[in-house]
């Protein structure tokens, strides 16, 4: 079959197996919040039918039904973007995470970009001088920096640019005095804000992309249309983009995608510290409250992002680097 | 070295005008200790062709980038390169600042590099390689480009499919092509051609020399043309030059060189070279190796191979010294017992003795392999629109063939790179599934047939990725000693290896075997290869162009010892080649058949004599006219004997018969039937074209554009 046809379909599958392996979990898990509330319900004195209702409005499943029609009410609960209520907070799931995905996708976008950015700007640099006191000095911090993770940044940055300096604050997207909107006051604060999450997010990314930037560029610094181009009279500038720089780019494209979604993932930990109105701090929230229908919320809307990711990373790759005739080519 | 400039006695008698005077130049690596190109002195005249040839590692490829001052880190380049313009102003290309070589190269001397592929940066088109260099040179990048395109038209290319169009969408020869045209581009004076061609089929070599020459007189150009390939290059160049262990040690015109050359190590190299019109006892290899830069041996740097060696070549060196009344120079001290006692046979007299074995004739006994109406076709891959409607193309790599191979049979498979050769092997060892046809090998079919895995084995054209980096010469033999002699004791196999080590000329074996293939020479690997499948005891096996990554002076050597074998082991060889003139050396030897392949077709079978003298396909002319000889006469100025100098696309191949579209001497009978492949009436083998039928309707139909009216 066609290979985009193909990679497309995977979609939708990967999704239903998720969403299925959610809907098993959330059954299978003893002690779940329903039995809880099922317990404390009863202890008020509510009826079971009173009860069920209440539950199958918490999780869009209807307990009475057998299981295959709980499973089809599930699925098409997510289809219509229906993940059931939250119990700790007591807002439909989809909302807190229609409040909370931008901040997410904002921190770990413009990390990721940031972490690109300076480490093909650093990497390269190391490659053009290499052998000198830069490279490798460069290449030293950048395995430094790599081997620390980022929630170590943050903790330290936490106590001492927010709680020691005051330079920074020490919790939420944006000041709550100001009014959302596109006002300059409300983009400096929400920068202001994002600031520590997103260099502690950076730190590590760009040592490890240097150094694999650096590693590309040397490669292909020894290329023999590099030594072509040069004999061809090309001023240096276009050698280091559109020679050196693009190639060494591009086997790391689909790599800077694929981190974008399983950095998605990754921010549970930095929004917490930072306490920060994210999905990672949500889920969070879920986990400490046995809120299962925002735990499950969550996890769906991070793996769907990664997915996302993937395919996204599969589909253009062919368009940007031009030898790669997408799919299963092969030669006779 | 003014003796050099003083005469020419280049054909034309022009008055010598040295374009490039390159004296006592070196190229020193680690502070000066090891030379890697040592006292060069070399004139090269306006408007000539210089051929340098020398084994690889010999310097060669340094003294190009010497040329252009662009030797690479951490070598040091020392010694004087004038460059005389035409009118009359000199350069000193050592004292250009970093701004003038900039625009000194490539507006004055362009160079081309073997590998056109990696010539070319793999995510820009070709076009923006052209665009760059004309804006880079502040060149007016509309003018620019119609030149370029002038060129690529002469190039046989058709300019805007080749311009936009990504490297790896081009054919090798297409890429080399266009690299030589991007070369050309700033119109420069000198060309320096690092092995252009070494990494094409011989018709592509063969059709590019052509062109070659043609833009030389239409442009005005010198070229410095260097290559491994000997007789390759004499059939354009004007002078001549050979490079032995970093030292030039002969140098003069072409004809004086072929017909009385003075060192040993070039009436060596005359000799190593499988050539068509020489007598097969006649080709010897040339034994040892280049030396190392580290350990260049004193006095000559020849001697230890050297068969008229004397003391005091051992400690006196040589100097490159005029011998004769022209402008010949050799670097020998004994050039005339050179001369007399290492004779050089090209007289074609002789050249089909009998040292066939007897042709097998016995038809009717059981055949090893039997091949009938065999198709091997694949789903090509297509773009993202394409990908979504429609069926996907297909490339038919073999389509129909029937081929029967005998016990200790050998077949040669002939013919350009696409035509399926490789495929039509794989398919025949079990390698690749067919789509279409049957394969029996010993009476039942091939995949029903329990030993036909273990006893059809293969050899890889690389054999440096054929062999395991990480396990020993001893491990590596092992494994198949393994498989047929399950019960044998470590000692039993050890014994087993060391002795066939021995048999193949690697000694001592125990020394040998010990060693991880990064530890041996290419040719030591290729024996390895070889001796691992056949320590399978196969029925037969596959040569996938088995002598390609080997240097010229092994490939006799390697030849040879697969002659040696196939007795020793009682097996069969597909040998596949596009060289007909290794394909010769080997069929002629074993007594066997060419099969002359074509787009997926055999267009003609039959032995190396009947094929070499009396070719019935015009395919088979092509290919006998792409192999070079080193006869003084031939002469590469004539035009490709082809309408056409690349293989078609073969996902929609030429309906009738598949060469008409390049065929000298189609008609438009060629266009609409196809021909089949006929047993001749009155010589060995069968052939596939009208012209064996006298006839036949085409005889009446009208030649096509461009094809000749009155064949032969």
């Amino acid at each position: 079959m066609n290979y985009y046809l193909r990679r497309t379909i995977r979609i939708p599958a990967t999704i239903l197996g998720v969403a299925t392996l959610t809907f098993g979990l959330i059954r299978l898990l003893p002690g779940g919040p329903f039995t809880q509330l099922r317990i404390q319900l009863r202890r008020r004195g509510m009826d079971a039918q009173e009860i069920n209702a209440r539950i199958e409005a918490l999780q869009n499943i209807r307990p009475e039904k057998s299981l295959p029609e709980q499973y089809l009410d599930y699925l098409i609960g997510v289809v219509q973007l229906d993940l059931g209520q939250s119990i700790s907070l007591n807002k439909p799931v989809i909302e807190v995470i229609g409040q909370a995905l931008p901040w997410t996708v904002f921190i770990v976008v413009v990390s990721t970009l940031l972490m690109f950015v300076l480490g093909v700007l650093l990497g390269s640099l190391q490659a053009y001088w290499e052998g000198t006191t830069f490279d490798s000095v460069g290449s030293g911090l950048s395995i430094l920096f790599m081997s620390i993770p980022y929630y170590i940044y943050a903790v330290a940055f936490l106590v001492v640019l927010a709680f020691s300096w005051g330079v920074f604050p020490t919790s939420a997207a944006a000041d709550r005095s100001i009014e959302a909107g596109f006002t300059v006051a409300y983009a400096v604060s929400v920068l202001h804000h994002a600031a520590l999450p997103i260099i502690s997010f950076t730190i590590g990314g760009v040592g490890s992309t240097a150094l694999s930037m650096r590693g590309n560029s040397i490669q292909v610094l020894g290329r023999e249309f590099v030594e072509v181009a040069r004999l061809r009279g090309l001023s240096d500038q276009r050698i280091a983009t559109r020679y050196v720089a693009m190639n060494a780019i591009l086997p790391m494209y689909t790599g800077l995608l694929l981190l974008v979604g399983f950095r998605l993932g990754g921010t549970v930990v930095l929004e917490e510290i930072f306490t920060y109105p994210g999905l990672g701090f949500y889920l969070i929230e879920g986990v400490n409250a046995n809120d299962y229908p925002l735990m499950m919320g969550c996890f769906m809307v991070i793996t769907i992002a990664l997915v996302l990711a993937v395919y996204f990373a599969d589909m253009t790759y062919g368009l940007i680097d031009p030898r790669i005739s997408v799919g299963d080519a092969d030669e006779y | 070295m003014s003796s050099d400039t003083l005469t020419s006695q280049g054909s034309d008698e022009r008055q010598p005008d040295p374009i490039l005077e390159i004296t006592d130049t070196n190229v020193t690596y680690t502070d000066g200790e090891s030379y890697v190109l040592e006292d060069a002195s070399v004139s090269i005249h306006r408007d000539e062709i210089l051929g340098i040839v020398g084994e690889s590692g010999s310097g060669k490829s340094m003294f190009a980038s010497a040329i252009l001052d662009a030797v690479p880190d951490p070598g040091v380049l020392s010694g004087q390169l004038i460059y005389n313009r035409r009118d009359g102003t000199t350069v000193d290309i050592l004292g250009l600042s970093d701004e003038q070589l900039r625009a000194f190269r490539w507006e004055e001397i362009a160079m081309v590099f073997q590998g056109a592929m990696h010539s070319f940066n793999p995510t820009m088109k070709i076009k923006t390689h052209f665009t760059e260099t004309l804006q880079s040179h502040d060149r007016s990048v509309g003018e620019g480009m119609s030149f370029a395109r002038e060129l690529l038209e002469s190039l046989y290319l058709e300019p805007e499919r080749v311009l936009n169009a990504y490297p790896h969408e081009l054919s090798g020869g297409m890429q080399q092509r266009a690299l030589i045209a991007l070369s050309m581009v700033l119109n420069p004076e000198v060309l320096i051609m690092d092995e252009p061609t070494a990494a094409l089929d011989l018709l592509m070599q063969r059709s590019i020399l052509s062109l070659l020459n043609d833009l030389q007189e239409e442009y005005d150009l010198t070229i410095v043309f260097i290559t491994h390939d000997l007789p390759l290059v004499a059939g354009i160049a004007d002078r001549m030059a050979i490079i032995y262990a970093f030292e030039f040690v002969e140098i003069g015109p072409r004809d004086a060189i072929i017909a009385n050359a003075a060192h040993p190590y070039t009436r060596a190299l005359l000799q190593a070279t499988p050539n068509i019109n020489s007598p097969l006892e006649a080709m010897q290899s040339i034994e040892g190796q280049g030396p190392a830069p580290a350990n260049v041996p004193s006095g000559c740097r020849f001697h230890p191979r050297c068969p008229v060696a004397t003391d005091e070549c051992e400690s006196v060196e040589p100097t490159l010294d005029a011998h004769d009344a022209n402008n010949h120079r050799v670097a020998c001290h004994h050039v005339e017992r050179a001369r007399e006692e290492l004779t050089i046979s090209t007289d074609e007299e002789g050249a089909f003795s009998a040292t066939e074995r007897t042709t097998q004739t016995t038809t009717d006994a059981e055949s090893l392999l039997e091949l009938s109406d065999l198709q091997v076709h694949f789903e090509a891959s297509q773009g993202v629109i394409e990908q979504f409607i429609g069926e996907p193309d297909v490339v038919k790599a073999v389509d129909g063939v029937s081929l029967s191979i005998e016990a200790q049979d050998l077949v040669c498979l002939l013919g350009e790179s696409g035509c399926g050769k490789t495929t039509l092997g794989k398919a025949m060892i079990g390698l690749q599934e067919p789509t279409g046809g049957s394969i029996t090998f010993r009476g039942e079919s091939l995949d029903e047939h329990d030993d036909a895995r273990a006893a059809l084995q293969i050899i890889h054209q690389d054999p440096s990725s054929a062999l395991n980096p990480n396990r020993r010469i001893v491990d590596i033999l092992s494994e198949p000693l393994l498989h047929t002699h399950p019960n044998a004791s470590i000692t039993e196999r050890r014994r087993r290896i060391t002795s066939l080590l021995e048999r193949i000329g690697m000694t001592p074996a125990d020394a040998y075997i010990e060693r991880y293939p990064h530890q041996l020479s290419g040719g030591e690997k290729q024996r390895v290869v070889l001796s691992r499948a056949l320590l399978m005891d196969p029925d037969a096996v596959l040569a996938d162009e088995a002598i390609s990554a080997v240097d010229v002076s092994l490939r006799i050597e390697i030849m040879d010892l697969l002659l040696e074998l196939q007795e020793e082991f009682e097996t069969s060889y597909l040998f596949i080649s596009h060289d007909l003139s290794n394909a010769r050396y080997i069929t002629e030897h074993a007594g066997g058949r060419i099969a002359v392949m074509y787009l997926g077709e055999i267009v003609e079978i039959g032995s190396a004599q009947r094929l070499l003298t009396d070719p019935r396909h015009p395919y088979t002319e092509v290919l006998r006219w792409a192999t070079p000889d080193l006869g003084l006469d031939t002469d590469a100025d004539d035009e490709p004997p082809v309408r056409e100098i690349d293989v078609p696309d073969p996902i929609d191949p030429p309906t009738g018969c598949r060469f008409h579209t390049r065929c000298p001497v189609a008609r438009e009978t060629c266009v609409e039937t196809s021909p089949e492949l006929r047993d001749c009436e009155d010589g060995d083998g069968a052939v596939a074209c009208f012209r064996e039928e006298p006839d036949h309707q085409y005889w009446e139909s009208d030649p096509l554009d461009g094809a000749s009216e009155h064949p032969e």
